[in-house]
């Protein structure tokens, strides 16, 4: 058998083999609703020339194989679709390239793939420099790279594209290529770091990742505004964009939201905002600057603009520990909103990015889409960027005509984006639940393009087979 | 108030430490700040802060290799003034300088250098000797009172309210007068990040360089240390496939349960 060849292979001795079901199990799935899907093995390489090795007899046995990270998807990525998979785990790399008296020369550091973002900026915290993409889990370097991961910060720090400068990955014939370089910005050849990124892991694994750090913010300011309708939140997030305010954060939460954020803020313990009495769409944004002065200035622009679009009980909090929980609560919505259903442990999780001028109107729709159906569903998302996220919890139990429902309002809510320019994922990645989308967002040319790409690069499609691009 | 914080040097805690011929192997090894002893200059820097503290500087101090300058400057980053470094090259992982010399030298430096020291602010123990001794040997020197494992200082008048936690509960502790030293505890603080800018500013700040013998303490070990190993590595163990396996394991080989 396969693994009988990797057993008997000396150069690969030092790499675990690992069949435990439980272990299994794990690898099988991420933190969406796809069900499980384990692999019939998992492998640990520990270098390159492990994955190397592995690969070339994976491509000429023809085993398909799934890199795994962190194990924090939500699209399916690493569900094993042919039971003979392996899952390539990737947790050995986590070499940190930080000099040893600690000083970084450039605003950029080489890390295994294996790194969490955690990790890396526990090594970097007396730097004075930070990783800043964020997205909610604690995911690995690799992984984010493969899903084309973002968080709150992108609306000033960019997406992860946007903060790697090079990485190695290995095809699936084994050959080990670097792509792109320290350097700044760069012509030379095809951009392949872009290439892989959002590839899923269909046409490589990521072994290293040249990321891009950015100094601590000297001040930081976090303010919240509630608005009446998140038609005029959209707006003033608009008009703020046309002054130049350059906010670091900006998160618009629906009721639903502010109501499992309330909940969670209330029974963590921390958490003393003064919000007014009912739920209503808020605004949550930082501000950060070189001096407080500079940071007051964005902060009082803000407020001014707030109060233009009906806006109310403006607050700002300067101290750090208030700021944190305040942005704590806002990472934990995932969790806060599965606690709004009594037994809830998984959730259709959706993600949808439009153009800015468009994002009031495909919330709004949305929301609109949750009450009609009668569904718990927080609508909540990056405003600054026009991409949301709506969580509807799953209870086991839940009967057919609910968990249509709630899968009828993703499917609204994407064939609205796409109709509007929009893309079907924003960060989440497209795994193997959003391939039917594909066809109507790109079109046949489009789609042609990946397709000859895929089968240029891994011709025996052993490269998480069915995700993304199907050959 | 004039304000002391030791800080040390040591492996840094994320590392996994190996054992060579002579004790832990500190070649190309990652070094930071004691985490203690961050939590310490976190502590002291807030409180220089409070206007109500009436703090007028704070001095960070570190004893060891002429690297210590790397951890003052991350103490200096975070808001010190002044940094003291007392230079020798003993090992200060307890193979060669010991609790004692250092709460000597301590000492040395309250009495001579600093003359008005009105508290010292030092991490509970350091993470690679955990001895946590430095800051009551200390205090007895000093005939000053202590507070160790504080979780919460407070002012209080002209002394401080200290809460202290033990393994049976948290005690609070009224310092009537200072000066006094705090040894402390995880949960006392958060250590803030160094700014870039902060981190250019500390390298302009003043750090005065001492010979530990300078100070005339005997700086001998006082416990010999016989031999360093790692402990015995565990048995490898199995991988089991499902409950009843384990189940059966432990029922008929382990013998643990019925």
């Amino acid at each position: 058998s396969f693994l009988d060849s990797l057993r008997s292979n000396a150069d690969l001795a030092h790499v675990q083999i690992n069949q435990n079901k439980y272990d299994l199990d794990s690898h099988g799935r991420g933190e969406g609703h796809h069900p499980c899907a384990p692999p019939s093995a998992i492998l640990v390489p520990t270098s390159a020339h492990d994955v190397s090795q592995i690969l070339s007899m994976c491509n000429k046995h023809k085993v398909p194989i799934i890199p795994f990270g962190a194990g924090t998807s939500v699209e399916g990525h690493v569900s094993a679709l042919n039971k003979e998979s392996i899952s390539l785990d990737m947790k050995k790399f986590k070499k940190v390239d930080l000099p040893i008296d600690g000083i970084l020369e450039d605003a950029c550091i080489e890390v295994g793939a294996g790194v969490t973002r955690h990790e890396l900026n526990d090594h970097l915290r007396h730097t004075g420099m930070k990783f800043m993409v964020d997205p909610g889990a604690d995911a690995s370097i690799g992984g984010m790279v493969a899903c084309g991961a973002s968080g709150t910060t992108a609306v000033k720090y960019g997406t992860m594209r946007e903060n790697i400068l090079g990485l190695e990955c290995v095809l699936p014939d084994g050959t080990i290529a670097k792509c792109g370089t320290k350097a700044l910005k760069s012509s030379a050849g095809y951009d392949l770091t872009s290439l892989m990124t959002g590839s899923e892991g269909t046409l490589g694994v990521i072994t290293k990742v040249t990321v891009k750090l950015h100094p601590i913010p000297g001040h930081v300011i976090a303010a919240i505004c509630e608005f009446d309708s998140l038609h005029e939140a959209a707006e003033a997030v608009a008009t703020m964009r046309m002054c130049s305010i350059p906010v670091e954060r900006c998160e618009l939460l629906d009721e639903s939201s502010m109501d499992a954020f309330r909940r969670y803020a209330a029974s963590s313990g921390d958490g003393k905002f003064e919000l007014g009495a009912e739920n209503k769409p808020t605004l949550f944004l930082e501000f950060t600057g070189s001096s407080e002065a500079a940071v007051r200035e964005q902060v009082t622009l803000t407020e001014s603009i707030c109060d233009d679009f009906g806006g109310s009980n403006f607050e700002f909090k300067a101290d750090e520990s208030e700021r944190k929980t305040l942005w704590k609560a806002r990472h934990n919505l995932y969790y806060a909103s599965l606690a709004l259903r009594k037994g809830a442990t998984d959730a259709v999780l959706t993600d949808a990015c439009v153009p800015l001028s468009k994002f009031a109107d495909i919330i709004t729709a949305t929301v609109k889409d949750v009450k009609d159906f009668n569904l718990v569903g927080p609508c909540f998302g990056h405003a600054g960027d026009g991409n949301f996220h709506c969580i509807l919890p799953i209870v086991e139990g839940d009967d057919d005509d609910y968990i249509a429902k709630i899968h009828k309002v993703n499917d609204n809510l994407i064939r609205r984006t796409i109709d509007v320019g929009g893309t079907c994922t924003g960060e989440h990645g497209i795994g193997y639940g959003k391939l039917k989308y594909l066809d109507s967002q790109y079109g046949e040319g489009g789609i042609k393009f990946m397709k000859e790409l895929k089968k240029g690069i891994d011709p025996n499609n052993i490269m998480n087979p069915g995700k993304v691009v199907i050959i | 108030m004039k304000i002391l914080v030791g800080v040390k040097r040591v492996v840094d805690y994320a590392v996994k430490v190996r054992v060579g011929a002579d004790g832990v192997n500190l070649k190309n090894v990652k070094m930071s700040l004691n985490p203690f002893c961050e939590i310490a200059v976190e502590e002291a820097v807030k409180l220089k802060e409070n206007k109500a503290a009436n703090v007028s500087e704070v001095v960070a101090l570190s004893v060891g290799p002429k690297q210590c300058q790397e951890t003052l400057r991350t103490a200096l980053a975070m808001g010190c003034d002044r940094g003291i470094h007392i230079s020798t090259d003993l090992r200060t992982d307890y193979m060669e300088l010991q609790s004692d010399a250092v709460a000597k030298l301590f000492q040395k430096v309250i009495e001579e250098k600093e003359k008005d020291i009105h508290l010292v602010l030092v991490g509970k123990q350091a993470i690679d000797s955990d001895c946590g001794q430095v800051g009551p040997a200390l205090a007895g020197y000093m005939s000053w009172p202590q507070c160790t494992f504080a979780s919460k200082v407070d002012l209080d008048g002209d002394g401080l309210l200290v809460e202290r936690e033990t393994d049976s509960g948290t005690e609070t502790i009224k310092v009537p007068k200072l000066p006094a030293v705090v040894t402390c505890d995880l949960r006392l603080n958060t250590p803030r990040y160094a700014t870039l800018p902060n981190i250019m500013k500390a390298k302009k700040k003043k750090v005065d360089t001492y010979k530990a013998e300078e100070f005339g303490v005997d700086l001998e070990v006082k416990n010999k240390v016989l031999e360093v190993y790692e402990p015995p590595s565990r048995k490898e163990g199995i991988l089991v496939d499902d409950v009843d396996t384990l189940i059966d394991k432990l029922r008929n080989e382990a013998s643990v349960i019925q």
